[in-house]
């Protein structure tokens, strides 16, 4: 017992050191994974409440810029007002339409922290569960993809962008059925991959590629990227294709939530499904 | 200044610096700036390591809480912490050092402080990187961040010690 006590002395400060860097390091990796608690992040209140302070002062710098996508929003939005139609044909009556319902709701947020250069990078937006953010729920911008809610607290909440590893978000060449998952490869900010298309499928270069929506996250058809270059990977009748993000995750800021009306009823569906043998 | 006075207001001042200010400038190329080292090495010499362990890594996970690492910048910071006195037994001065000299570029010199400071930033950045990315084929892009990141913060380093330590051998 004495050579044990005396043991500890000695390593005392290796074993502290070990048993700290253990501590920090499975709180990376199981956050890179899962998230287990939201105190450590900055959906946490008092992180966020400090950041929304920060944004409130830097977020007039962009104002322009968002002022001019937002108008460019405008217009597409008013061209589909039914004021700037001519009716071609008069008399006819006009109907509730039941045969279509509405499947997506959109909550607007604002980025408050964001980051483009590390490994993984996570966005903080400035609502919550209390607006009904749920982990699982879709992020797009006007110009494009943005990533998936990881965490949420009350008032806040946390994006996985697309520029992290593991997000796997389906995607399809537009007007094909080709479709793939987005990947990241940890070192541009502008450019993302897609894998999983077959290389018996012919590509062009600046081919739109939009969401596929089919996991309930994402409805078809919001943009990605385009195809910037394609190549084959060796052993595999796969192509390696670059493409080049629309959104620009550098100077982020307006972003909606997707909340899907249907999912509940897809997902119970599905799972009904797997549980049949 | 009391001293505990002066380090505290240290610590919470090189946490607001790194999360407010140098966690969004992002130059590209992978860089990262950080000066939260500096903190570390300007503890007093006569510190237990245990102590210093253990303040590393509440700095560490505070940076980490607001930017979303979860542990990283804990990691290298306890790193930093580890190996200080190791570093400062290496790289020692002819008389040893004086418990009640603080150990920064105007007491020590600055070619003590390349060797030292130098040293220790590189390990606690390349570890950053290391663990960041975590895969052996990407180990020239850690390389890259690590050599591209250093320069810049340990240049910020001697800034802040210029503008916010007092010189005290210039006034004798």
């Amino acid at each position: 017992m004495r050579n044990f006590i005396a043991f500890i002395k000695h390593f005392q400060v290796l074993l502290i050191f070990a048993l700290l860097q253990g501590i920090a390091l499975s709180f990376y990796f199981s956050f890179v994974q899962f998230p287990r608690s939201q105190y450590l992040t900055t959906a946490g209140a008092v992180q966020g409440s400090i950041l929304s302070i920060r944004n409130d002062l830097t977020k007039h710098f962009n104002l322009e810029e968002n002022n001019t996508l937002l108008q460019k929003q405008n217009i597409e939005l008013l061209k589909k007002n039914p004021q700037s139609f001519i009716p071609q044909e008069n008399g006819l009556v006009k109907i509730n339409d039941t045969l279509q319902r509405l499947q997506y709701e959109y909550i607007p947020a604002v980025v408050i922290n964001s980051t483009y250069d590390k490994r993984d990078n996570y966005f903080t937006i400035n609502i919550g569960s209390n607006q009904g953010i749920k982990r699982g729920m879709g992020v797009f911008s006007t110009k494009g993809v943005v990533g998936i809610i990881h965490n949420t607290s009350s008032n806040f909440a946390v994006i996985k962008s697309c520029l992290t590893q593991k997000l796997n978000i389906a995607i399809v060449i537009d007007k094909t059925t080709e479709f793939g998952f987005l990947e990241w490869k940890g070192l541009d900010a502008r450019r993302g991959t897609m894998t999983g298309v077959s290389n018996d499928f012919e590509l062009k270069k600046w081919t739109k590629i939009i969401t596929r929506g089919g996991g309930g996250v994402f409805p078809r058809g919001i943009p990605v990227g385009k195809i910037e270059s394609f190549d084959v990977i060796e052993g595999e009748p796969l192509w390696d294709i670059t493409l080049l993000f629309e959104e620009n995750f550098k100077s982020i800021q307006n972003v909606y939530v997707i909340k899907n009306l249907l999912l509940e009823e897809q997902k119970s569906l599905e799972e009904e499904v797997q549980d049949q043998p | 200044m009391n001293d505990i006075v002066k380090h505290s207001v240290r610590f919470f001042s090189a946490i607001l610096v790194q999360v407010l200010l140098l966690n969004q400038i992002e130059i590209g190329f992978g860089i990262q700036l950080m000066i939260y080292p500096l903190f570390i090495l300007l503890l007093p010499v006569e510190t237990k390591v245990i102590s210093l362990l253990f303040i590393s890594f509440g700095l560490g996970i505070l940076i980490d809480v607001f930017s979303n690492t979860y542990g990283l910048h804990a990691s290298a910071a306890l790193m930093f912490a580890f190996i200080r006195p190791r570093i400062f037994k290496l790289f020692d001065t002819r008389d040893g050092y004086d418990a009640l000299v603080e150990t920064n570029i105007f007491n020590m010199g600055l070619s003590w402080f390349l060797r030292t400071f130098g040293t220790l930033l590189f390990i606690h950045h390349f570890w950053f990187f290391l663990i960041e990315m975590f895969k052996m084929n990407e180990i020239a892009y850690v390389f890259q961040k690590t050599l591209l990141s250093l320069p810049i913060s340990f240049a910020i380093c001697v800034l802040l010690q210029s503008l916010f330590v007092k010189n005290q051998t210039g006034k004798q």
